[in-house]
C-alpha cells in the first residue's frame, strides 16, 4: 500500500506519519457531519493523532510495509474510534509517569497520558495480528 | 500546518498555523527553530494564535526548543496561548514550565524586564 484508502467509516493508511492529515481530515469530517462541537472534535482529533503516531513509531517499528487502520462508530451520543496496528503492543501501566518532576522536560512519552485524559474511555486489546486501541467520548 | 517567521525588536517569532500533530509539518517548526538557535538568535517567542491544536509531538518540539535554549542562556516563551492548548499545557503540567503571555508584545517586552 502506497497511500491511504477510505471505505465506509474506515481509514487505511501506509504506516508513515505523513498521512496523519489524511487520518484526521477522515476523522475531523465525520465528526462534523454528526455536528460535534469544535472543542469536542479537537478533543478527539489529538486522540486519534497521538494513537496514529504510536501505532506507526512504537507498534509498526516504523516499517513501511505495515499499515495501520482506523475505523470510527456512532452509537447513540458515543464515539468510538478503533486505531489497529501490527505489533505487539504495550502496557500502559509500564508508561513512566509524565507528571513526576525527573519526567516532565522529556520531548516523548506523555501521548497515552494525553488520550486518557481527554477521552471518556480507553481500550487496549493485544489480538492475534496487532494491536487495537478503542477510545470512546461522548459527543452529546 | 503553516509557519511564517520574522524578527522583532531582535526577538524571533514564529508563527504557527493549523495542527501541530507530527510527520514533516511539525519537522518544519522544530528545524527552524533550530535555525535560528544556530544563528545565535537565543530570544524566541511562539505565537500560537492560529494554532487550532496540537498533540504530544508538538509540546516535545516546544520542550526540546525550551530546553536547548535555557543551556545556552536563552529563552523560549509562548504568546497567545490557545484555550486548547492552555489545557494540554495544564493537564500535563507544562504550565509549570512555560512562560505564556497574553500578545507577542508582551512577550518581547518581557525579555527586557
Amino acid at each position: 500500500m502506497d497511500k491511504p484508502q477510505v471505505k465506509g467509516n474506515t481509514i487505511t493508511i501506509p504506516s508513515n506519519a505523513k498521512f496523519l492529515t489524511d487520518v484526521d481530515e477522515f476523522i475531523e469530517g465525520q465528526l462534523r457531519d454528526w455536528g460535534t462541537a469544535d472543542s469536542v472534535i479537537a478533543d478527539i482529533a489529538i486522540s486519534v493523532s497521538e494513537l496514529v503516531n504510536n501505532a506507526i513509531v512504537h507498534g509498526n517499528k516504523a516499517s513501511p510495509d505495515g499499515v495501520v487502520t482506523v475505523s470510527i462508530r456512532r452509537s447513540g451520543d458515543t464515539v468510538t474510534i478503533d486505531v489497529a496496528d501490527e505489533g505487539g503492543g504495550f502496557n500502559p501501566a509500564e508508561i513512566d509517569d509524565p507528571l513526576k518532576d525527573e519526567n516532565l522536560l522529556k520531548e516523548v512519552g506523555r501521548g497515552i497520558f494525553i488520550v486518557e485524559s481527554l477521552m471518556d474511555k480507553v481500550d487496549v486489546r493485544v489480538e492475534g495480528r496487532g494491536t487495537t486501541i478503542s477510545i470512546s467520548k461522548a459527543i452529546a | 500546518m503553516k509557519l511564517s517567521d520574522r524578527i522583532q525588536d531582535d526577538v524571533v517569532i514564529l508563527e504557527p498555523t493549523g495542527k501541530i500533530m507530527g510527520g514533516p509539518d511539525a519537522s518544519l517548526l522544530h528545524d527552524k527553530l533550530y535555525e535560528y538557535i544556530e544563528k545565535n538568535m537565543k530570544r524566541v517567542v511562539i505565537d500560537l494564535a492560529q494554532v487550532d491544536w496540537m498533540n504530544s509531538t508538538g509540546l516535545g518540539i516546544l520542550i526540546s526548543g525550551y530546553t536547548t535554549l535555557r543551556n545556552s542562556n536563552g529563552e523560549l516563551k509562548l504568546a497567545n496561548v490557545t484555550d486548547k492548548i492552555q489545557s494540554l499545557l495544564t493537564i500535563t503540567k507544562l504550565v509549570t514550565v512555560f512562560e505564556t503571555h497574553d500578545s507577542v508584545e508582551d512577550a518581547i517586552k518581557s525579555f527586557d524586564s
